[in-house]
């Protein structure tokens, strides 16, 4: 078994990393570089980024970044964000992304991960999923952050992304998101019966969510505000779960 | 004057060669890429990354001319490192393409990993000395990044393996030909380490600030 991974989220906007804040919309975090540099020398284990310009010209900055951040990481990372056909994950693959996170796309058009996981190999290919609980359906597939609802089961959903191709799946709660009161982890416990890795991801808000995310079956644990604002320092999450008797690359 | 020792990184759409030239850049090696093998560094190590299908790749490297030129390569003493896909490729064969056969530079089969894990084996493994290699040192347990659904079966001579359900071979060499299946690229500093270790064994230099003439 490989070791658990810490994963933290960037969400970057023209190129810039940038956090959402409450009412007043995002705030400038530093350049995408920057963050992975400090990122890697915390012992993270892998980044996402998911890119949340709403332009297409304004992901044409996209690439530039993606090289940048390919040349000084010494870790792997995921780019999300907008992709929607081949030509888009290979243009990022290209710059020296390890993975490409596909969401909304995917579920428009699922054909997508299988196109993707024959052109690139289904390793490079994460689907995120954003899930709430829902009276009809255990848990429900949401698009556009959480806003828009389709009719898909998030059970049905992820074993057909399997199918499809998808190599890691990146579950996010969105009843937890922000939070802070700890995963799903009834979601995780089943979704981590799938044959491919899970990222847990909603809800992280202290040292022993991400154990509890992890004995509930995750694979990686996910998580932004709690890493970007420091308070908790990835080194000491990692020493606490590997106190714990987790699989933990320190 | 011989040519100064250049790494040659093989680009045949297969690799994730902007990684591979920000850790030797980081590691202060030369390198350059080359389509096909008239564009290769006269000397210094060949690297054959490799992220993708087994016949996808093998069909890309016929095509540029690689596929015929790396064993000629090899036999005139060039050393010759793969890594991932890269590996594979190097051994006799892979259950991934049972039809195409490998460049045989390395004996041994790639199979499948599994049943029993989630394939692909995807993140950090920890490694273990197998076989005293003269560049490569007791690992100790270091944390390496792998990404991949094939391995190539563990030999007598392999230098360090990695367990995924089962052993396998996570570095494989003979003679001046070495596979890796992690990625030292993406394995932090431990991986920085070992791909600097494996490339000056190759022959690969930092460059040598000129002397003033005095």
């Amino acid at each position: 078994m490989p070791a658990k991974r810490v994963i933290p989220c960037l969400d970057v906007k023209q190129g810039r990393v940038v956090k959402g804040v409450q009412f007043k919309g995002l705030r400038d975090i530093g350049h995408p570089v920057e963050l992975a540099r400090r990122y890697d020398a915390e012992s993270a284990d892998e980044l996402v980024f998911l890119d949340i310009s709403a332009s297409l010209e304004a992901r044409g900055t996209r690439e530039s970044w993606v090289r940048d951040v390919a040349h000084e990481l010494s870790i792997p990372f995921t780019v999300g964000g907008g992709v929607s056909k081949v030509e888009d994950a290979r243009s990022l693959l290209r710059a020296g992304a390890d993975k490409v996170a596909v969401n909304s796309a995917a579920s428009l058009r699922p054909a997508l991960v299988t196109e993707l996981a024959d052109a690139f190999g289904r390793q490079c290919v994460v689907a995120a999923v954003d899930v709430k609980r829902d009276p009809e359906l255990g848990w429900r597939v949401y698009l556009k952050g959480g806003t828009e609802p389709t009719a898909r089961s998030a059970k049905d959903w992820l074993w057909e992304l399997n199918e499809l191709g998808a190599g890691e799946i990146l579950l996010t709660s969105m009843d937890r998101d922000g939070t802070g009161d700890g995963f799903d982890l009834p979601l995780l416990d089943w979704a981590s019966e799938l044959p491919i890795p899970l990222i847990a991801s909603g809800g992280a808000g202290r040292e022993v969510h991400f154990l509890e995310a992890l004995e509930h079956g995750a694979d990686a644990v996910l998580a932004a505000t709690l890493f970007h604002e420091n308070l908790l320092p990835i080194p000491r999450l990692k020493a606490y779960l590997a106190e714990h008797d987790l699989s933990i690359r320190i | 004057m011989s040519p100064a020792p250049t790494i040659t990184l093989i680009d045949y759409d297969a690799g994730n060669l902007a990684s591979l030239e920000g850790a030797l850049d980081r590691l202060g090696l030369v390198h350059r890429r080359a389509a096909t093998p008239e564009q290769a560094a006269e000397a210094g190590p060949i690297v054959l990354p490799g992220v993708g299908h087994f016949d996808a790749a093998q069909r890309s490297l016929a095509e540029r001319g690689w596929w015929r030129a790396l064993p000629e390569l090899v036999a005139e003493g060039r050393p010759l490192l793969g890594i991932c896909l890269g590996l594979q490729l190097l051994a006799e064969g892979s259950e991934e393409a049972p039809r195409a056969a490998g460049l045989g530079l390395i004996p041994g089969i790639v199979r499948r990993l599994g049943p029993g894990v989630k394939v692909p084996h995807m993140g950090w493994s920890q490694v273990r000395q197998h076989m005293a290699h003269p560049a490569l040192p007791d690992p100790k347990g270091a944390w390496l990044y792998f990404v991949h659904s094939y391995a190539l079966e563990p030999s007598t001579e392999s230098v360090y393996l990695a367990d995924h359900g089962r052993p396998f071979a996570a570095i494989e060499a003979r003679g001046m030909v070495m596979g890796f299946q992690p990625h030292p690229e993406k394995s932090g500093r431990p991986g920085l380490l070992l791909l600097q270790s494996a490339l000056t064994w190759m022959g690969a230099r930092t460059p040598v600030p000129e002397e003033p003439c005095n």
